[in-house]
């Protein structure tokens, strides 16, 4: 860590990406196990047990930490996968576990009292009084914000709760109800918060036309892209619908977070981790966004700006948005 | 499992092949019988066997998979069969008798350079130059599994060719610096002759945004005095 105190939390979908992020300068990273227990269950991704415990010994050699997301809710009366997945992370060196459901937080502080928890965004704590109360129940160490809240709010956040605050600084965005949100549910069967896939690809189709693509989520036409457009997403809060006769993204444009530009500012509001979203992508995006952010910190750590890097070529839709930390639309 | 024959989608190749010398090389080998070109193939999926074993295991939950891989500046196609115990790779040259779960489409460079993970695949198909239809789990778990395997083809060749890894690898070498210069030459060329028709057709792309912006402020003109 260059500036004190605050870490680079980096994705890892697989054992190449892991090396990618720890070998671009993630101080930490954060993977998932190959099944419903998190948030990114996608067919080909994530760590088998023997990859994480690999995964562990790369990044400990060079002092980067490992971060397990056990952050879905476990199915009504069947918590056995996900607690095997709390004392597997325990029982392989993870330095933390990332949960977001009030059981198994439970589950973790009482079966392994040594192990560091974090709360996941997917929990929603938005407020100090919630956040407060995790730390007083499980003893959770650090919290991930929701992408709810502008700068200043999250610097009265930091000043009022007695624990590490992490927020998101790139990657993708959701439509402000992380952990909530049953859009997806509503079009494939699938809930994101327990299934741990937001619009499952098995649902996924792309039909060429000719003339444009089309997008189709549990046979809901979602969107259609002409030449050359840029596409995003095949999420329904990423979908173009008409309301009122007219076209438009009704929920949110495909565009991408970034705060290359907010960092010090967050800093300043006392935030000790930054956050890049992305365990669905590649080795290229995570060695090309962590290696900008990496230098970023660096910057700041030595009193300077950070340089304005342009990330255009791998964010959603080709463009970039500052999300709610700057509440633009108010 | 969608089958794309029976589904009858269009059989044209929504990427337009870049220029480049890939594009004339295809030309050579279109006159090349694909069953010539097989034991390359069966040459590489041996190697991707013995080097990446975990890309099949990462595609252990489609058996019966059969993905469609479309080199759009290429006179073949392949087919990959990721069957756990006799997967194959087969030269095909089209997709007419092939019943296949799911197609990718893109230029062979950036095929390569997904394998090698040196671009992301939603960044490739974001701006559209990758293309797929048909099961997209199917394609998502070839995506994943072989940018999880950490591919380095120059490496996995250098370990495939023994002795003959450090001759084979300078003549590819100084093969990679023609192609490079070519490419170049061929940007040029290609530069040479779209330049005025691009120029004409971004005039005209101006043009037609003035003119929607007009159409834009007449409407709210007319709204608000609707209003008023």
């Amino acid at each position: 860590m260059t500036v004190e105190g605050v870490e680079l939390v980096c994705p890892a979908g697989t054992p190449a990406a892991l090396k990618a992020a720890v070998d671009a300068g993630a101080d930490a990273v954060y993977l998932g196990f190959r099944d419903e227990t998190n948030a990114r269950n996608f067919p080909g991704l994530n760590f088998s047990r023997p990859e994480l415990a690999k995964g562990i010994v790369y990044a400990h050699e060079r002092g980067a930490r490992v971060l397990v997301a056990i952050n879905t809710f476990p199915r009504a009366g069947q918590p056995e996968l996900w607690h095997r997945a709390v004392d597997d992370a325990a029982r392989l060196g993870a330095d933390a576990v990332i949960l977001a459901d009030l059981g198994l937080c439970d589950y973790a502080a009482r079966t392994h009292p040594d192990l560091r928890l974090h709360l996941s965004v997917q929990a929603s704590a938005s407020s100090a009084e919630a956040i407060s109360f995790y730390h007083r129940a499980f003893g959770i160490r650090r919290a991930v914000l929701p992408r709810v809240l502008s700068v200043a709010e999250i610097a009265t956040l930091c000043a009022g709760v007695p624990i590490e605050m992490e927020v998101f600084v790139f990657g993708g965005l959701c439509v402000m109800a992380e952990g909530r949100c049953s859009l997806s549910s509503y079009a494939t069967g699938h809930s994101p918060n327990i299934d741990g896939a937001c619009s499952p690809a098995s649902h996924v189709r792309y039909r060429d036309t000719g003339s444009a693509v089309v997008s189709e989520l549990g046979g809901f036409t979602i969107n259609r892209f002409g030449p050359g457009e840029p596409a995003g997403y095949p999420t329904l809060c990423k979908g173009r619908f008409e309301a009122n006769g007219k076209l438009s993204y009704l929920f949110e444009e495909p565009s991408s977070l970034n705060t290359l530009d907010l960092l010090p500012e967050l800093i300043a509001a006392g935030v000790k981790a930054f956050k890049i979203e992305g365990r669905q992508r590649g080795r290229a995006y995570v060695a090309d966004v962590v290696g900008a952010f990496r230098r970023a910190v660096d910057a700041i750590g030595r009193g300077e700006r950070p340089a304005v890097e342009m990330l255009d070529g791998i964010t959603e839709g080709g463009r970039q948005t500052a999300g709610a930390y700057e509440r633009k639309w108010r | 499992m969608g089958m794309l024959s029976e589904r009858r989608e269009p059989v044209s190749r929504p990427v337009e092949p870049p220029f480049s010398p890939i594009l004339l090389a295809g030309l050579a080998l279109a006159v090349v019988p694909p069953r010539l070109l097989q034991p390359l193939f069966d040459a590489i999926l041996a190697v991707v066997r013995r080097r990446h074993p975990d890309i099949l295991d990462r595609l252990s939950d489609f058996p019966n998979a059969v993905i469609g891989i479309d080199p759009v500046d290429l006179p073949f196609v392949l087919v990959l069969e990721p069957w756990p115990e006799q997967p194959r790779l087969q030269v095909h040259r089209d997709f007419e008798l092939v019943q296949a779960s799911a197609v990718i489409r893109g230029p062979l460079e950036m095929l390569f350079d997904l394998a090698e993970g040196r671009i992301d695949g939603d960044a490739a198909f974001f701006s559209r130059q990758l293309v797929f239809e048909g099961d997209t789990e199917v394609v998502l778990a070839l995506r994943n599994a072989i940018d999880g395997a950490g591919i380095n083809l120059e490496e996995d060749f250098a370990a495939t060719l023994g002795p003959l890894a450090r001759p084979l690898l300078r003549a590819s070498n100084i093969g990679g610096r023609v192609y490079r210069r070519l490419a170049e030459d061929m940007g040029k060329i290609s530069s040479a002759l779209l330049g005025p028709l691009l120029r004409g057709s971004n005039t005209q792309s101006a043009r037609i945004a003035e003119l929607e912006q007009q159409v834009a402020e007449l409407r709210r003109g007319l709204k608000a005095r609707g209003r008023g």
